[in-house]
C-alpha cells in the first residue's frame, strides 16, 4: 500500500482508550467473583450501566430503573457532544472487533461501489433497534440478546472464559502429573497466582456454554466478511448513538482540494461512514475511530466541531421499514406471550434469591450473566425455553450442578437491573426460591432400608427444614432403625444443598422445584 | 516395625501370656497407660498448650524435620461462635508447637462441605492458622489419589495426597452434635482427608468411620470443646445451640478422646457403634475407668 505507516495522534489515542476499556473490563470481569470478601468491589456491571440502551429498554419495559443505569446519561451527552465515542474507544466488543478485524488482510485493490451489503445492512441495526424499543413497550424485553455489552458479558461469563479457564487448569494439571520435581516447583506458584487473581477458582462449566461461547466467536468470525460486521450492521445500541449522534457537534470535513481522490479513506473505514466524496458522509454511521484521519496521505480529512450534520447526510430510513420493524416486533409480542409458563409457573424454574416476581423479572433481566459468573457454586445456569423464548439465558439455578450458598448474597450485588435484588444476608437466608421435595422412590431409606440422611446434615436453616423420623424396619440383619428424611415446607428456603449432595446419581431423589417461592402469588402450596 | 522390635513384641506377649492372666494383657502392656488429657479453662491458648503436657508435650509427637498435618474440622461456612468448625486458637496453637518441635512444614487443610474458600475465610482457621506459619490450602481434586484403605467397607478410595505423605497428622475436631452418628467427634473429622462421592459413606457411616481411623491413626487427637453445638448439627447456625464447655481433652487414643466426648454429652460410648467398633478392632481404649485420666484446671 502506498499510504503511509505513520499512525496519527487520534488514531493512536483511540486504540489506546480502547486497549485501556477492555483491559478495564476484563478486570472488571476477573473480580466479578467471590475473593474471600461477602461484598463485591468493583462488579463488571459498571459497563452496563455505562450503555444507554440498557438504561432506555429498561425504562421502557419495566418503568422501573436501577440508580446505576442513570450512568448511561453520561454516554447520552457524549455522544451529542462527539458522535459515537461509545463504540469507537469505549466498546468492549467493539475492540474486540477491531483486534479480529486487525487479523484480516487488506485487500490490494481500490474499493468499489458500495455493495448490497453495505447499501442494505447498514439500516439493519436501525430496524433492531425499533423493534427492540417496540416489544420493550410491551413490556417484552429482548435487548439482552443483542446488546453489546450484556452479549460480551454473557458470553464471556458462561462460555470464553469457562474455556480459558479449562486451557489454564488443565495446562498445569498437566505439568503437575508429569512429576517432574523442577517443573512443578515452578509451575504450581504460577498456577497458585492464576488460580487466585486471574482464571475462575473452580471449574465451572455452564448449560448452553459452549452454544452461547461458539455464537460469540462467531459474530467475532463476522470481522472476516467485513471489518466491524456487527457494529455497521447489527448493533442495537450502535443504531441507537446514531441516532443520537445526529446531533452530534463534531463533524467530518474533507478538503476537496487537499483531496487526491485515492480512496484510501473509504477502504479503512471501521463503520460504514463513506468519508470519500465529501458528499457522501453518512455522520451517524462514523465511530471516531480515525482511521481515515490516519490514513489520508494529504491530511485532507479533519473533524471539526461545528453545527449538526444536515439532514442529507444522515443515514436514510425508509419510514416503511420503521414501521414494518415496529410490527414485526408487535406481531412477535404475541407469539413471545404464547407461553403457558407465565401463568402456570414451572418446576425447574427457580431463580436467583432476590429475583422479583416473574412478569416483573423479565421485563428487567438483560441476560448478561454476571450472576452466573458470580455464583460461588456454578449453580446459576442460562434457561433454554423454560421461561418462554423471552425469557432466554436468563438465570436458574439447577441444584444438582450447584446448590445456594446460604450466607452469599453475590448475585443480587451484580444484578445491574434489579431483577435479582441485593438483599441483606439474613434477609436472604429467609427468602424461600423454592421447595425441596423428597422422592421416595428413590430416596434410600424409604426404598431400599439403608441410613443415609445426608441431606439433613447439610440442610443450612435453624433450625432445619429437613427432619428425620425414626423408623424400624426389618431386614435381612435383623431389626434395625432407621431415619426416614421429612421436609418442613415452612422452613424449607429450596436451595438446594440437599439436592446437591444427595448421593443417589443423576436424579437426586431429594429436589427442589419452584413451588412456594416467596416472589409469586401464584405458584403456591401451603394456605 | 522393624525386625527387633517384633521380637521383642513377640516375646513380651509370650512371656505375658505365660505367666499373666490374658484379659489382663492389655493392662500390663507398654501402650495400657493411655492418657487422656483434660483441660478445662477458657484461655484457648493455654488450655491447648497445657493440653499436651501430661503427654510429653508437643515435642514427643513432632520429631525434627517431620511433615505435619493439623487437621481441623472447616467443613461449614460458620463463624467461630457457632461452634460448627474447629476453634481457630486451637489450631493456631498446635501449628505453632508443631514449629516450636522442630516441625519442618505444617500443613492445615479441609475438605469441606460448604463452599471451601467461604469456609477456609468464615470459620478464622485460614487466617489464625496462617498467622501461626501453617501452609494453609484448599483442596483440589488433582490431588487425590486412589489408594487401598483395607478397610471393611472402604476398599479402594481417594485420599488427597499430602495426607499420604505427610509423617505426622494431628487430629484436631470439634465436639458437636451429628444426627446420624449422634456426636461428631474425633473419627468423623477424618472424613475430611479423603475424596471421592462422600456422600456415599452415610449408609455405613459408623464401619466407614472406623475404617479411616484404622487407616490414618492419628499421631495425636485433641479436641476442641471449647464451644460446643449441642443441636442441629454439624453445622448449627443458631447460637442458642452453642454451650460454653471450655474443654480441651488430648490423647494418642482417638477411641478413648470419643468416649470422652460422648460422656461431656452425657452418654456412654457404647451408644456409639463407631466407639464399640473401634474397641473392638483394637483401636484404643473406648471404657475412661481404665484410661489414665489426668485432669488440669485453669483457673
Amino acid at each position: 500500500m502506498a499510504a503511509k505507516k505513520k499512525i496519527s495522534k487520534l488514531k493512536k489515542s483511540r486504540i489506546i482508550s480502547q486497549t485501556v476499556f477492555l483491559s478495564i473490563f476484563i478486570f472488571l470481569l476477573t473480580k466479578t467473583e467471590y475473593h474471600g470478601r461477602d461484598l463485591i468491589a468493583y462488579p463488571v456491571k459498571v459497563f452496563l450501566e455505562l450503555d444507554p440502551l440498557i438504561l432506555l429498554s429498561t425504562f421502557l419495559s419495566s418503568h422501573t430503573v436501577a440508580v446505576g443505569l442513570y450512568l448511561g446519561l453520561i454516554f447520552v451527552a457524549i455522544t451529542v457532544l462527539i458522535g459515537r465515542g461509545f463504540c469507537g474507544w469505549f466498546c468492549p466488543l467493539g475492540a474486540l472487533h477491531d483486534l479480529v478485524g486487525s487479523l484480516k488482510k487488506q485487500k490490494k485493490k481500490k474499493p468499489k461501489e458500495e455493495t448490497r451489503l453495505d447499501k442494505y445492512g447498514v439500516k439493519a441495526k436501525y430496524y433492531i433497534l425499533v423493534g427492540i424499543l417496540i416489544a420493550a413497550v410491551f413490556q417484552i424485553h429482548l435487548v439482552g440478546i443483542l446488546d453489546p455489552i450484556a452479549l460480551t458479558i454473557r458470553s464471556f461469563s458462561v462460555g470464553i472464559s469457562p474455556a480459558f479457564n479449562y486451557l489454564v487448569h488443565g495446562f498445569f494439571d498437566l505439568l503437575y502429573r508429569t512429576d517432574i520435581g523442577a517443573v512443578a516447583a515452578v509451575s504450581e506458584p504460577v498456577y497458585e497466582f492464576l488460580r487466585n487473581n486471574v482464571v475462575s477458582f473452580g471449574r465451572p462449566s455452564f448449560q448452553q456454554g459452549s452454544f452461547i461461547g461458539l455464537l460469540f466467536i462467531g459474530i467475532l468470525a463476522l470481522n472476516f466478511v467485513r471489518k466491524r460486521f456487527w457494529c455497521r450492521y447489527l448493533c442495537p445500541t450502535g443504531a441507537l448513538l446514531a441516532l443520537i449522534s445526529r446531533f452530534s457537534l463534531l463533524n467530518h470535513k474533507l478538503e476537496s482540494e487537499e483531496c487526491n481522490d485515492c480512496k484510501l479513506c473509504l477502504a479503512t473505514c471501521a463503520g460504514g461512514a463513506r468519508p470519500y466524496p465529501e458528499d457522501d458522509w453518512r455522520g451517524s454511521e462514523c465511530v471516531l475511530c480515525m482511521n481515515c484521519h490516519s490514513i489520508c496521505p494529504t491530511q485532507a480529512i479533519s473533524f471539526k466541531f461545528g453545527k449538526p450534520e444536515p439532514s442529507a447526510r444522515r443515514t436514510d430510513l425508509k419510514r416503511r421499514y420503521v414501521l414494518k420493524a415496529g410490527g414485526v416486533g408487535l406481531a412477535s409480542l404475541a407469539m413471545f406471550r404464547l407461553n403457558p409458563v407465565r401463568e402456570t409457573g414451572d418446576a425447574l424454574l427457580v431463580r436467583p434469591p432476590g429475583s422479583v416476581e416473574e412478569q416483573e423479572f423479565l421485563r428487567r433481566c438483560i441476560k448478561c450473566g454476571e450472576c452466573m459468573k458470580v455464583c460461588i457454586t456454578n449453580g446459576l445456569h442460562p434457561t433454554f425455553l423454560q421461561a418462554g423464548f423471552e425469557g432466554i439465558w436468563s438465570p436458574i439455578l439447577i441444584s444438582r450442578i450447584g446448590y445456594c450458598e446460604f450466607n452469599c448474597t453475590l448475585c443480587g450485588q451484580v444484578c445491574p437491573t434489579d431483577a435479582i435484588e441485593h438483599l441483606a444476608t439474613e434477609e436472604k437466608q429467609k427468602r424461600k426460591i423454592g421447595l425441596a421435595f423428597i422422592d421416595q422412590n428413590r430416596c434410600l431409606p424409604y426404598a431400599f432400608k439403608i441410613s443415609c440422611i445426608v441431606c439433613e446434615e447439610h440442610c443450612p436453616t435453624s433450625p432445619k427444614a429437613i427432619l428425620f423420623e425414626p423408623e424400624t424396619v426389618i431386614t435381612d440383619e435383623g431389626e434395625k432403625e432407621l431415619k426416614m428424611p421429612v421436609i418442613d415446607p415452612e422452613v424449607c428456603i429450596g436451595c438446594g444443598i440437599c439436592e446437591y449432595y444427595c448421593p443417589v446419581g443423576e436424579e437426586a431423589a431429594i429436589r427442589v422445584s419452584s413451588v412456594g417461592e416467596d416472589r409469586s402469588e401464584k405458584n403456591r402450596i401451603l394456605l | 516395625m522393624d525386625r527387633r522390635s517384633f521380637l521383642r513384641t513377640l516375646s513380651v506377649g509370650l512371656i505375658g501370656a505365660r505367666y499373666v492372666d490374658p484379659t489382663n494383657l492389655f493392662a500390663s502392656s507398654p501402650e495400657e497407660s493411655t492418657i487422656l488429657s483434660i483441660v478445662r479453662g477458657d484461655d484457648v491458648t493455654l488450655a491447648t498448650t497445657k493440653a499436651l503436657e501430661p503427654l510429653g508435650g508437643m515435642s514427643s509427637f513432632v520429631s525434627r524435620g517431620d511433615v505435619v498435618i493439623v487437621k481441623p474440622n472447616i467443613g461449614w461456612d460458620r463463624t467461630p461462635e457457632q461452634a460448627a468448625n474447629t476453634n481457630p486458637h486451637v489450631v493456631a496453637t498446635l501449628v505453632r508447637l508443631a514449629y516450636d518441635s522442630g516441625a519442618k512444614k505444617v500443613k492445615v487443610f479441609d475438605n469441606t462441605c460448604n463452599t471451601a474458600r467461604r469456609c477456609y475465610k468464615r470459620s478464622g482457621i485460614e487466617e489464625a492458622a496462617r498467622g501461626a506459619g501453617a501452609d494453609v490450602f484448599l483442596v483440589e481434586e488433582r490431588k487425590f489419589k486412589t489408594v487401598d484403605l483395607g478397610g471393611e467397607v472402604l476398599k479402594e478410595w481417594l485420599v488427597y495426597k499430602d495426607a499420604l505423605e505427610a509423617d505426622k497428622i494431628i487430629n484436631v475436631p470439634t465436639l458437636k452434635h451429628h444426627t446420624l452418628a449422634r456426636l461428631t467427634i474425633s473419627m468423623k473429622n477424618l472424613m475430611g482427608l479423603i475424596g471421592g462421592a462422600r456422600n456415599l459413606l452415610h449408609q455405613k457411616l459408623d464401619n466407614s468411620i472406623v475404617d479411616l481411623a484404622t487407616f490414618f491413626k492419628p499421631t495425636l487427637t485433641v479436641l476442641d470443646a471449647i464451644r460446643i453445638l449441642t443441636a442441629n448439627g454439624p453445622q448449627g447456625g443458631n447460637l442458642a445451640d452453642v454451650k460454653i464447655g471450655n474443654t480441651i481433652a488430648a490423647s494418642r487414643d482417638q477411641v478413648a478422646i470419643d468416649a470422652f466426648g460422648a460422656s461431656l454429652f452425657g452418654m456412654t460410648p457404647d451408644d456409639f457403634p463407631h466407639i464399640r467398633e473401634a474397641h473392638a478392632r483394637g483401636l484404643g481404649e473406648k471404657d475412661l475407668t481404665k484410661v489414665k485420666t489426668i485432669e488440669q484446671s485453669l483457673s
